[in-house]
């Protein structure tokens, strides 16, 4: 009994060793993969970022010397009116701009599964958008949106729609339609990056679903949207982490106006860094920005993480 | 393109509507349910199309035009009178070719050697177990956060003191890699079946060898996808080109097609013309992937 | 300076000592700034071959008129070369900061003399005080508007690269159709007012005019509404620069005058950048615009029948605005390149480069003794007669904080009075304090 108990034990040991010998390999071979990554990022991203920090406790202004001023730059953060007026401009555009983004890409994808004929130019065109230059695109919006001589409130008009002031200056309407070209912009790539989930959805799962008599709708909640999750979950983290971030279309179509409607809290940190030449505090901004944007995602990562072992 | 199709953009819901309700009244005596539903689909497919497509056939009609059609009262989306002038014109005015081939340099080599990186640690991180992966994970979702604004004065500044700006390197090297490029890849490995790269593993073979020969052909279109990413941000991109080159002649695209955007006035002819010649290759690039994903989808896709 | 700046940086850095990396990098960007020093205090060699980087936002057609001017000085010469680096206005201002943090700046930058005393106040650029007293550049020859307005604290940081003086352009074909006379444009602010009901026309009655008696842009313009406030007596700032004068019954005066006149009587659309509003003059939608010489190109081309004339006039006065653009020298330049680019500042002002430039870009001229030569269009010489020029006045020249109260708080207040949120007495009395603070900062 004794001598079983031994060599089970022994053979245990072995074999541990054997899965820690493969482990420490695997070990090193993993970080052999990342290193370039690691390299780069470290260099490029992390440690500007580390350096923008430290200017957050500066006054820096891009020309005079950094004085250091402590905690300064946040204390007054938290007390300026502009900030939080970005901030809840911020949250807003992402609160309305990801899910749309998300249900809209979800569903244009479902739709462009489906065998049509002009299927490839529907795709492309929704996909177009994407690939197109914002700034170029945006002259396109305006010149379009213009209420007096534009051509969409000119098709407007002839069907008795009369837009009286710009959708773009109009201090009510502005945030929508900044919202708008948002998801018009985006939501062709986060369709396609669904299609390309799609594609890896084996057959079978629908062939064994509807010899189980599955409906339409119980093949897309117990088939497609589970294993999906790995799309959702890429789709949803990233389009909160864009939307938290949202800047360009609101630079070149509003640039914040009217009357800030449309600040949001990135614009804010560009207006202050490089208008303003407050770059310090521009800096302190970001970095409650990145606090604010990390916890939101882990919340978010964590919800859908816990999605995920469901299925 | 017709005027019909042109004019099916003009008023979305209005047209959508009473088209499709005279489609199925026409046809639904003759035809089958299913073929109604299958014609509701083209339909819709193509009223949404041109819905989304309208400021860039706007911007590709706007080309053709001459200046003074541009702002004319009644706006048009045809034009009038249709001119090459603005393509002549583009030519002479800023050095296009070079432009171009600097763009395809700076966003061709971006995007091969970033899909490169990118997918090593995605695969590191999405394959393999090892001690600090979610640290990993966390610091480079961390990295994805980071506004861009905050760190060019930065990065600037160093790339300046290692002697690299003004030069390509410089313009490259720091996007060689992209903390969105790992995460996208890494979710799109974790939902690829292991099998097949197990019983690789059980042959022997090296964990180079399982991500270059089983994952990556694989995952051929998420990298494609990516790419297309990587490929047009970097061929769009305006202010980072332009502030890490010396001139416009060593610059990209965009920032020649910016000398249209005059200080006082645009001149729209030139521009859309300029942004449709750069839109051109991105296009060629968006229809390979879409051959790929009709690939794709004829063998495993939902019907 | 730059010393200064990288030992602040050193001791900063020591007391983040968490980042070693840091230091490697930091000595290494400190090794390359040390190689690139400029001392000032050299003399200046008037025979070493120089290579000048202009920077400028002259994009679109007045980019090529201005080439023609530097490759007309580069030929003149065979020691100093000026190569010009062209980029939109923002793009400008973010890469000069950039390069600037990073000591790899051009050796010339043209800047709006709006946005100059910001920059200046920071040490960014040295005063040129020397280049007007140097006979030999004849500055005496230029339109004091133009020279004065990069004076910032009592030192001038910049020469003059052009002075846009605004004039009424006028449709005359709108102005027969409401039955006016099409000779006889608005003298004053009361006539305009009596012709905005002829003038402004909604024809079908929906409450939306199909054409508006003026174009009057209220963001991301040529300022338009702030030299209203000049014509009551009133304005943002005083003189010095010290006061807000925005909360003064004149100021007050002027805004209620025409907000009033575009809530109530429509005269204008609301929300109008200024490439709207030129669209809308353009398209015949306006019967009147206040804008810079630029725009005639486009009008003629367009076919338009219009009439230029000097902007009405308030019950004060009537000056208009001048926008000006100034190139500088950085702080960092050495005596050789500044004596460089005073060379190639005296060109450009020179007779024949203000020929060549006004002929271009139909622009004036900076100086008014070449009118005679201008041959190429009419309008250079129209928008820099000599009545024109001495009645324009530069938006807040010499304001460090100008470009701050302009973008955040003058254009917000007034697009709130313009939208109706809140009175045009109470928003800028706010506003006024909120100016007020910038000017003390």
């Amino acid at each position: 009994m004794t001598t079983l108990e031994s060599t089970r034990l022994s053979e245990t040991v072995r074999a541990s060793r054997r899965r820690g010998r493969f482990a420490r390999k695997q070990e090193l071979t993993a970080w052999l993969f990342l290193a370039p990554a690691i390299v780069i990022l470290t260099a490029f991203m992390l440690y500007p970022m580390v350096q923008a920090a430290y200017l957050s406790l500066t006054d820096y202004n891009l020309i005079r010397a950094a004085e250091w001023v402590g905690f300064d730059n946040y204390i007054e953060l938290l007390q300026d009116p502009a900030f939080w007026n970005a901030f809840w401009n911020t949250v807003l555009y992402a609160v309305v701009v990801t899910p749309i983004t998300v249900g809209l890409s979800l569903a244009l994808a479902l739709f462009l599964n489906r065998q049509f004929v002009g299927r490839a130019f529907v795709r492309t065109a929704i996909f177009l958008p994407f690939i197109v230059s914002l700034g170029i695109i945006a002259i396109a919006w305006t010149f379009l949106l213009d209420p007096n001589i534009g051509l969409l409130s000119y098709w407007l008009a002839q069907i008795g729609v009369v837009t009286e002031q710009g959708l773009l200056s109009d201090p009510n309407t502005a945030m929508g339609a900044v919202m708008f070209v948002g998801v018009w912009k985006f939501v062709g790539f986060y369709m396609v990056m669904y299609l390309a989930g799609l594609q890896s959805i084996p057959e079978e799962l629908y062939e064994a679903a509807r010899l189980d008599g599955a409906g339409a709708w119980q093949r897309f909640r117990n088939v497609t949207l589970p294993l999906l999750s790995n799309q959702t979950l890429l789709v949803s983290v990233l389009a909160l982490i864009a939307t938290l971030q949202a800047f360009d279309q609101i630079y070149v179509m509003t640039r914040g106006g009217p009357f800030f409607k449309t600040e949001t809290i990135v614009m804010l940190i560009y207006r202050e860094g490089f208008q303003e030449l407050r770059f310090g505090y521009g800096a302190a901004i970001s970095i409650v920005l990145l606090i604010f944007v990390f916890l939101l995602s882990m919340i978010q990562y964590g919800y859908f993480r816990r999605k995920q072992v469901r299925y | 393109m017709t005027v019909t199709l042109v004019n099916e953009t003009v008023q979305p819901d209005e047209h959508r509507g009473s088209a499709q309700s005279k489609r199925s009244r026409r046809s639904g005596s003759i035809v089958s349910t299913y073929s109604i539903w299958k014609w509701l689909t083209v339909i819709a497919g193509i009223v949404i199309a041109l819905a989304m497509l309208l400021p860039v056939l706007w911007m590709a009609f706007t080309a053709f035009k001459p200046e003074t059609d541009i702002v004319t009262y009644p706006p048009t989306l045809w034009p009038r009178e249709v001119t090459f002038e603005n393509f002549a014109e583009v030519w002479e005015r800023i050095p296009f070719a070079q432009l171009y081939l600097n763009t395809i340099i700076f966003a061709g080599s971006v995007t091969l050697i970033s899909l490169l990186f990118d997918s090593m640690a995605a695969y590191a991180l999405a394959r393999l177990e090892f001690r600090g992966s979610g640290v990993v994970l966390v610091l480079i979702l961390l990295l994805l956060m980071i506004p861009f604004q905050v760190t060019l004065i930065p990065l600037y500044d160093m790339l300046n003191g290692i002697g690299l700006t003004n030069t390509l390197p410089g313009l490259i090297i720091p996007r060689m890699t992209n903390a969105f490029g790992i995460f996208f890849l890494r979710q799109f490995f974790l939902s690829l079946p292991r099998d097949l790269e197990e019983a690789a593993r059980v042959d022997g073979a090296s964990e180079w060898r399982i991500y270059w020969g089983v994952i990556m052909p694989l995952a051929k279109p998420a990298l494609l996808t990516l790419g297309l990413f990587h490929f047009q941000y970097n061929w769009n991109d305006l202010l980072w080109p332009l502030i890490m080159s010396a001139d416009v002649e060593s610059a990209t695209l965009p920032a020649g097609l910016a000398l249209f955007m005059g200080q006082h006035v645009v001149e729209y002819g030139l521009l859309m013309a300029g942004a449709l010649l750069a839109l051109l290759p991105v296009i060629v690039f968006f229809l390979v992937i879409q051959r790929s994903f009709v690939a794709g989808i004829a063998t495993t896709g939902l019907k | 300076m730059q010393q200064h700046r990288s030992s602040t940086r050193r001791r900063a850095r020591r007391r983040l000592a968490v980042v070693p990396a840091a230091l490697a990098v930091a000595a290494l960007a400190l090794a390359g700034c040390a190689g690139q020093g400029k001392s000032s205090a050299e003399e200046a060699d008037p025979n070493a071959k120089v290579t000048l980087d202009f920077w400028n936002g002259f994009t679109g057609p007045d980019g090529p008129a201005l080439e023609q001017v530097v490759s007309d000085f580069n030929a003149s010469q065979d020691r100093i070369t000026v190569k010009t680096n062209i980029m939109p206005w923002d793009t400008l201002y973010q890469k000069v900061l950039t390069a600037v943090a990073g000591k790899n700046g051009p050796d010339i930058v043209a800047m709006s003399a709006s946005r100059l005393p910001q920059y200046a106040s920071e040490g960014l650029f040295q005063p040129v005080d020397d280049y007007y007293e140097n006979a030999d550049y004849e500055s005496d020859a230029l339109t004091p508007a133009a020279a004065e307005a990069s004076v910032f604290d009592g030192k001038n940081y910049g020469v003059p690269v052009n002075l846009a003086t605004m004039l009424m352009y006028y449709n005359k074909d709108l102005f027969t159709a409401a039955g006016l006379d099409p000779e006889a444009p608005p003298k004053t602010w009361d006539e305009f007012a009596a012709m905005v009901p002829k003038l402004t026309v909604d024809e079908d009655g929906d409450g939306k005019p199909e054409q508006y008696a003026i174009a009057l842009a209220d963001h991301e313009t040529v300022p338009m509404y702030p030299t209203f406030l000049w014509n009551t007596g009133g304005g943002i700032v005083d003189e010095d620069g010290e006061k807000s004068l925005l909360d003064t019954p004149e100021t007050l005066e002027a805004l209620n005058f025409w907000v009033d006149l575009v809530r109530e009587k429509n005269a204008s659309p609301v929300g109008l950048a200024g490439a709207d509003a030129d669209k809308l003059f353009q398209t015949g939608k306006a019967a009147i615009e206040i804008v810079g010489p630029w725009m005639t190109t486009g009008f003629d081309e367009a076919g338009l029948n219009y009439g230029l004339a000097p902007a009405f006039a308030g019950p004060t006065d009537s000056v208009t605005l001048a926008d000006v653009v100034s190139m500088s020298v950085p702080a960092n330049a050495d005596a050789t390149t500044k004596e460089a680019a005073y060379e190639f500042f005296a060109y450009w002002n020179s007779k024949e480069g203000q020929i060549t430039w006004a002929n271009g870009s139909g622009f004036p001229p900076t100086r008014s003794d070449v009118a005679a030569d201008i041959t190429e269009s009419p309008y250079p010489a129209i928008f820099g007669a000599s009545d024109v020029t001495s009645n324009a006045r530069v938006l807040m020249p010499g304001v460090a904080a100008g470009g701050t109260i302009m973008e955040n708080v003058f254009t917000p207040a007034l697009q709130k009075a313009l939208n109706g949120e809140g009175s045009v007495d109470d928003l800028f009395t706010e506003a006024s304090k909120q100016a007020q603070a910038e000017l003390d900062k």
